[in-house]
């Protein structure tokens, strides 16, 4: 009630919850993506049997952190995200597979 | 507040940039798609020009432009998230790091080119060359492009914030993101696979 009657109430934003949320996610999405690429890079130097599934695996983390995080697909119709899931399964298991 | 209206991103027609950007994305990473899959074709009737041509390659510049353009991508959303909050100065200044990192993954991809170059590695070099300088050169074109639409965008921002249009933003955001993904294919498959 004191802060009220002295004015020191500070008013937050009904959205501020989901601001600092979005903000938080964007940082994450983004050092996720950079340990990833790193990963990438010291992975590449390797010599493992089965390196080219584990760099195409890494690949495939750091494409869904950008569709799905930075470009908000997460937020889209489910058949925009099967389709984007889809094509990238498929291209890279055909890569692969070739 | 820049000027918006509650889009329901649930609904199919809706996606968050909107239908038509994500219907040329899917058309882009198709025939990126197809590209690569003709590459891997090749580099299975070539295993060791394309294991020796690939190893040709600086990987390290490879990572660093991959860190550019995530960077850059992160700048965007940020950017975008800002204008949704009305938070102009903030959105202006994430939208003008973002164009600066395209600008460096443009100078480090210069960089790359005039060392390939010089060492003779041209587009009639070899198959893998070919593929190199034809898929790197086609995403390079793409950048170029985003960065002049985010030119245009931060145009519209700086004069007249009010009247920009959340939607054309996001369409615009979501155009340079899509160089990410191109570029998150190209790097793994031509830096390091073969």
């Amino acid at each position: 009630m004191a802060y009220v009657r002295l004015n020191l109430a500070v008013a937050f934003p009904d959205n501020l919850f989901i601001i600092l949320t979005m903000e938080r996610t964007f940082n994450i999405t983004w050092i996720v993506l950079i340990g990833l690429t790193i990963l990438t890079a010291v992975f590449a130097n390797v010599e493992m049997k089965y390196i080219a599934i584990v760099i195409l695996g890494l690949s495939v983390l750091k494409f869904i952190g950008v569709a799905f995080f930075f470009m908000e697909l997460k937020k889209a119709n489910v058949f925009w995200r099967v389709l984007l899931v889809g094509f990238l399964g498929l291209l890279l298991t055909v890569v692969w597979a070739i | 507040m820049a000027n918006t209206i509650k889009i329901d991103y649930k609904n199919i027609f809706y996606p968050p940039g909107g239908i038509l950007m994500w219907i040329v994305i899917y058309l882009e990473l198709v025939t990126f798609g197809i590209a690569l899959v003709f590459m891997a074709f090749s580099a299975k009737a070539e295993p060791e020009v394309f294991h020796e041509s690939r190893l040709l390659l600086n990987t390290a510049y490879g990572a660093i432009n991959t860190v550019f353009l995530l960077s850059s991508g992160w700048c965007m959303a940020q950017s975008v998230h800002f204008l949704k909050k009305g938070n102009f100065s903030k959105s202006k200044l994430f939208l003008n790091l973002t164009i600066l990192g395209g600008f460096l993954f443009l100078a480090l991809k210069g960089v790359e080119y005039y060392g390939k170059m010089e060492a003779g590695y041209t587009i009639g070099y070899n198959s893998f060359f070919s593929y190199y300088w034809m898929l790197t050169l086609f995403h390079v074109v793409h950048v170029v492009v985003g960065i002049v639409i985010l030119f245009v965008s931060g145009n519209a921002l700086r004069k007249n914030p009010e009247t920009l249009k959340i939607e054309d933003y996001e369409a615009s955001a979501t155009f340079w993101h899509m160089c990410d993904l191109i570029w998150l294919l190209l790097f793994p498959i031509i830096y390091l696979l073969f």
